[in-house]
């Protein structure tokens, strides 16, 4: 194909938006709509998903040192802990850290019946994070297997709930996502059928001077892109918006959030190009794809 | 050259629209397609363009064996003929101009040929001072001209031009049929579908008179004008 047949079919594609300007308004629109919705939910569950995880950073495995035995038996089991497969950090905690931290927990009065204790009974401990939290039980049974180690203390039922909301979400999450994927597909497909219906004639003609179909199709495509496009833009403006605005309601009392262990939320300005790749990307697809669909029945003249 | 052996068509319906035609037109001919409402003669043209495929026997346009010719090859039939619609068929969004050079744009013609080669045709069919029109702003005849401009322009080697002069003043008929008689002896295959019998007497010629199905006439005869003239 000729670049001025190209340029040709160009222009009758930003043409006929013109021309058929209500129904180009109608799909940007539903489209505009539609990238919003399944935006704003992706964007939840990626938000959602890194608070769970941000949960789930902070279980640690503890582990509690038999008493008295050498520093360098204490380098040994650390090494040992270290080369197991699952645990991420281990990190030694003295007894004297753990009674400091007892003691700073502790009102005034509390901390007047320990004064006078004349020995510090707490153990000396680690405190392991791991790599695969669903893995944490069977971590923790192979660190009781080791020598020199007392006891250990593993928040697994918790592990337990966090994946199991995590799993709930993932399925709730993903089947809205899809649900409106279809929804919005079948809407744009009936809107785009819409506006090539209305030149159904022009289609016809066109067959009858020997156009082949994809001559027919390309300003339809390119149609459907530019203003799939258009929408993307404007679905962006949109979730920027809204997006800041839930996202600052969380910055502004970030303490209350932190005790509930939630971490940052991702900020607009780190995710902006992702986002608005996805955007331009899903818009120009849905709009291409849903108009050549629509265009396929009446071109079988 | 078009040509049916044998061809029956029969729809789905279970109407018998052509049955066992046989039918021969030459390169260079002008044939009028005559006959009642339902006779077949727009199933006649459907198979020309490959609209629809025969039910046995077989049909052969400009070359192409319809029977053979794939969906995707379908354009190339057509871009060897012309086609002219009582209705006209104009885009309403174009211009007479852009109308005429769309065909050209379809078939990826260079952009200099479009820019010689339009306003040509144009001014052929008498419209040279309205190529910047839209067809809205036309009369009948003006319109139909437009499309005889647009069935030209890609020097067909077969123009079917189906009741042409149907929606369009009797006098102006005349204009429209004389049209196609100076294409014709440029070496254009002509094939009319008319309802006008006055037309047909008037310029005479090969006259096909199809009735039920089946061809009830094929002569050859003298018009009335050339009568005049003697």
């Amino acid at each position: 194909m000729k670049i001025s047949s190209i340029n040709y079919l160009v222009r009758q594609g930003l043409k006929s938006i013109w021309t058929n300007r209500m129904m180009s308004f109608a799909s940007f629109c539903i489209m505009l709509v539609s990238l919003l919705m399944v935006g704003i939910s992706v964007l939840a569950a990626v938000n959602l998903n890194r608070i769970i995880g941000g949960i789930e950073d902070m279980s640690e495995v503890v582990v509690q040192i038999t008493d008295n035995i050498p520093d360098s038996d204490i380098d040994e089991l650390k090494s040992r802990i270290q080369m197991l497969a699952n645990v991420n950090t281990v990190e030694f905690y003295s007894k004297e850290n753990a009674w400091k931290e007892m003691m700073d927990d502790m009102t005034e009065e509390e901390q007047e019946l320990f004064q006078y204790a004349d020995d510090n009974p707490l153990p000396d401990t680690f405190r392991i994070t791991v790599v695969d939290i669903q893995k944490m039980n069977e971590t923790t049974t192979q660190i009781e297997t080791l020598d020199n180690v007392e006891s250990t203390k593993s928040p697994t039922d918790f592990a337990d709930v966090l994946i199991s909301i995590r799993r709930i979400l993932l399925v709730i999450s993903g089947a809205i996502i899809i649900a409106l994927i279809v929804v919005c597909l079948i809407i744009i497909s009936n809107t785009t059928r819409a506006s090539v219906f209305a030149r159904r004639k022009e289609i016809n003609i066109m067959k009858y001077v020997g156009a082949t179909n994809g001559f027919i199709r390309i300003p339809f495509f390119i149609e459907g892109m530019i203003v799939g496009i258009l929408a993307a833009a404007g679905a962006l403006v949109l979730t920027k918006f809204a997006y800041e605005g839930v996202y600052n309601i969380f910055n502004d009392d970030f303490k209350r959030w932190n005790i509930l262990c939630v971490r940052n939320l991702y900020s607009f300005k780190s995710m902006f190009w992702q986002v608005a790749a996805a955007y331009a990307a899903a818009g120009a697809l849905i709009g291409a794809v849903g108009t050549s669909i629509s265009t396929g029945k009446h071109l079988k003249v | 050259m078009v040509e049916f052996k044998d061809v029956s068509v029969t729809y789905s319906s279970g109407v018998d629209a052509l049955n066992k035609v046989n039918l021969k037109i030459n390169d260079g001919d002008f044939a009028f397609v005559v006959g009642p409402s339902g006779a077949g003669k727009s199933t006649l043209i459907k198979l020309v363009l490959k609209e629809i495929d025969a039910t046995s026997g077989d049909v052969i346009v400009n070359g192409f064996d319809l029977k053979k010719l794939r969906r995707r090859k379908i354009p190339a039939l057509r871009r060897t003929i012309g086609v002219v619609f009582q209705d006209f068929r104009l885009i309403p969004t174009m211009t007479v101009y852009e109308n005429v050079a769309f065909v050209l744009r379809v078939i990826d013609a260079p952009a200099k040929y479009i820019r010689s080669r339009v306003p040509y045709v144009i001014n052929l069919v008498g419209l040279s001072k309205k190529a910047k029109s839209y067809p809205t702003e036309l009369s009948g005849g003006e319109q139909q001209r437009v499309a005889l401009a647009r069935a030209l322009v890609n020097d067909p080697k077969l123009i079917i031009a189906d009741e042409p002069t149907g929606n369009i003043d009797p006098e102006l008929s005349y204009e429209i049929v004389e049209l196609l008689k100076g294409i014709n002896e440029c070496g254009t295959t002509i094939l009319m579908v008319t309802h006008e019998h006055d037309l047909v007497r008037y310029f005479g010629g090969r006259i096909i008179n199809i009735n039920q199905g089946n061809i009830a006439f094929d002569e050859v005869i003298g018009g009335s004008n050339e009568d005049q003239q003697h």
